[in-house]
């Protein structure tokens, strides 16, 4: 072998793992593992705040890569599943509290909160969809997508002042949902509460993704995203799809809101954040790419949490945000972006 | 219905916005015929299409598929009676894999068993795309793109096949490819409407053809008719 021919061969190799997504990926995966053995506790916290990242991120990915809508209502739907789940779970509290011994209530705990949030969302979502995007979109498609972005904010500012004076500005929360001892994961500490939501945030994604690639409704609501038209020559209804992708990104971001209701209690701006830190997320991915904005929570969680644990809780939207713009500059379509091109310029 | 007639097109007033494209317009099809729409660029061919399989509202005029009327009905609901539509500008599914792509064009038929023996038919008229079936629809040639247009629109097994402009673009040896397939579609007693600016090889190929100029149906009759019309020769065979 001459040393050219091992030249020719080794560009395109160095040229795939040379790239900005894989030098990033690289990074990431490189301090897990040395965080892993330095600071565990930033590992476990990562993945169980990148979980919920991932159902919030998810949803809105999918919406905007379905419907084109840019939800900037998403954060309420977090909001609506936080107070949906305070609200079914109370009473259950209030009876372990009076009756230690309900050896089942006890297990089943915030499970029919979750689920109760689960169906409310899924219906806030259908009802938005049917009351504000259907009837615009049959009026005209114009300016859609930045309709659509004034539509969804004006929604998140009603919602937030009509939580605000019907329920109040008080913390509706838990200290935890199970009061039990924590577990150890990999040697560290980990309540209970916290890997109940990475397992469930963990279960939920699967079962999304499964859904998406494998059956005929994903594939009918992946054929919208890709092609409206050609979906519509398949035989899909458009407006079915449209009906089922907003009620499945609701319901995502009412569970994110209902499983995390030990760590951000129910107040009216509850759903910012989790909102900011969803959009960050889907940015960094690049627009409407759902398995990116999976992977691309994880990378967000993990740069809150060192931002979190080496600097100061002040700075855990300041610190990710430069690394997004940073990494925008090098992948202005993000880190998974390409397929998706074309959205804006309509 | 009774005398076999899967498309009736009649008097038919289509257009954009301002713009009325299409004026009067009536045709029809037949069980098991094979039929073309013929005309120069910007005659109306895409925009009677268009407005057969539902995606524009006809002004006026009916539109009538094995007796049921469907104009203005939703594009989705005509594709679900059995009409399939291959449009000029393909719209697959890019980031699918050709297998997908099949998949979701089969999206209304609920039994596994026949889905899997029509792609096997596809297949058959298409070898090269059994051979790209885990490509990405958006990494096909142009010709393979074709195809796996004209596959997904058989994936439902419509009663009807709408194509538009199949040769447009392709090579002199994948325009032969693709005339073929669409004879042997025939053949298995598909009905197609075949709009083409390829008059000769058309009218060769089909039972009947109508010419649609600037709007209007100017001139209709059996392939051997048109063939020797002297208008078609002389505006469209350069003879
Ligand atoms: N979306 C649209 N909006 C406005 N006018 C249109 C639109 N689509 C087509 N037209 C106009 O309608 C007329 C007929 O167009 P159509 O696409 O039906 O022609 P065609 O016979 O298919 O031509 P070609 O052979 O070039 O495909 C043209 O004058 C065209 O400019
Ligand atoms: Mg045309």
């Amino acid at each position: 072998m001459t040393s050219a021919a091992t030249n020719l061969r080794s560009v395109p190799l160095a040229r795939r793992f040379l790239n900005f997504t894989w030098l990033t990926l690289g990074l990431a995966a490189a301090i897990l593992v040395f965080e892993a053995f330095a600071q565990p506790s930033i590992v476990v916290t990562t993945l169980v705040t990148g979980g919920m990242w991932a159902l919030m991120a998810a949803g809105l990915a999918m919406v905007f890569g379905v419907m084109n809508i840019p939800n900037f209502a998403h954060g309420e739907l977090f909001l609506l599943g936080s107070f949906t789940a305070f609200t079914v779970y109370s009473p259950i509290r209030e009876a372990l509290l009076n009756d230690p011994s309900l050896t089942w209530l006890k297990i089943l705990g915030p499970f029919p909160g979750m689920v109760v949030a689960l169906v409310v969302g899924a219906i806030a979502g259908v009802l938005l969809e049917a009351v504000l995007f259907r009837p615009l979109r049959r009026r005209s498609r114009e300016q859609w997508v930045m309709n659509t972005f004034l539509l969804t904010a004006g929604v998140s500012v009603v919602v937030i002042n009509s939580y605000r004076l019907t329920i109040g500005n008080d913390f509706h929360g838990v200290p935890a949902y199970w009061d039990v001892p924590p577990i150890s994961l990999f040697g560290v500490p980990i309540s209970v509460d916290r890997a109940m939501v990475l397992v469930i945030a963990l279960v939920t994604i699967t079962l999304f993704a499964l859904f998406l690639q494998r059956t005929g409704l994903g594939r009918a609501i992946r054929a919208v995203s890709q092609d409206e038209t050609g979906a519509q020559m398949a035989g899909i209804d458009l407006n079915r799809i449209f009906i089922l992708t907003m009620g499945i990104s609701c319901a995502l971001a009412a569970l994110a809101g209902a499983s995390l209701l030990f760590l951000f209690p129910a107040y009216p701006d509850v759903g910012l954040q989790p909102l900011y830190t969803a959009w960050f997320v889907v940015i960094l991915a690049g627009l409407g790419n759902i398995p990116g904005a999976v992977i691309g929570a994880f990378i967000v969680a993990l740069l809150q949490n060192l931002t979190i644990f080496y600097i100061q809780v002040g700075w855990v939207d300041v610190l990710p945000t430069v690394f997004i713009i940073l990494i925008l500059l090098f992948k202005p379509s993000g880190l998974f972006g390409s397929a998706v091109k074309g959205v804006w310029e309509q | 219905m009774t005398n076999g007639r899967v498309l009736d097109v009649a008097h038919v007033e289509a257009g954009y916005d301002l713009l009325q494209v299409l004026w009067d317009v009536s045709l029809h099809v037949d069980e098991g015929e094979f039929v073309a729409l013929l005309g120069p660029n910007g005659a109306g061919k895409t925009t009677t299409l268009r407005t057969i399989a539902g995606f524009l509202q006809p002004l006026d005029g009916d539109i009538s598929f094995r007796g049921t009327p469907i104009g203005g009905r939703p594009a989705h609901t005509v594709s679900r009676m059995g009409l399939g539509y291959v449009s000029e500008s393909l719209n697959l599914f890019p980031a699918m894999t050709v297998r997908e792509n099949l998949q979701v064009g089969a999206n209304s038929v609920r039994n596994k068993a026949q889905v899997a023996s029509t792609m096997e038919l596809v297949f058959q008229l298409f070898p090269r795309l059994l051979e790209r079936r885990d490509q990405l629809a958006g990494t096909l040639s142009g010709g393979e793109r074709k195809m796996l247009a004209i596959g997904r629109g058989l994936m439902a097994s419509p009663s009807l096949l709408l194509v538009d402009e199949p040769s447009l673009g392709l090579a002199p040896m994948a325009t032969v490819a693709t005339f073929d397939a669409l004879k042997a579609l025939r053949e298995r007693g598909v009905t197609i409407l075949l709009v083409e600016q390829n008059v000769n090889t058309t009218l060769h190929l089909v039972d009947r053809a109508y010419v649609l100029e600037q709007g209007r149906i100017v001139l209709e009759g059996t392939g051997e008719d048109l063939l020797s019309n002297p208008h078609v020769q002389a505006a469209y065979l350069g003879i």
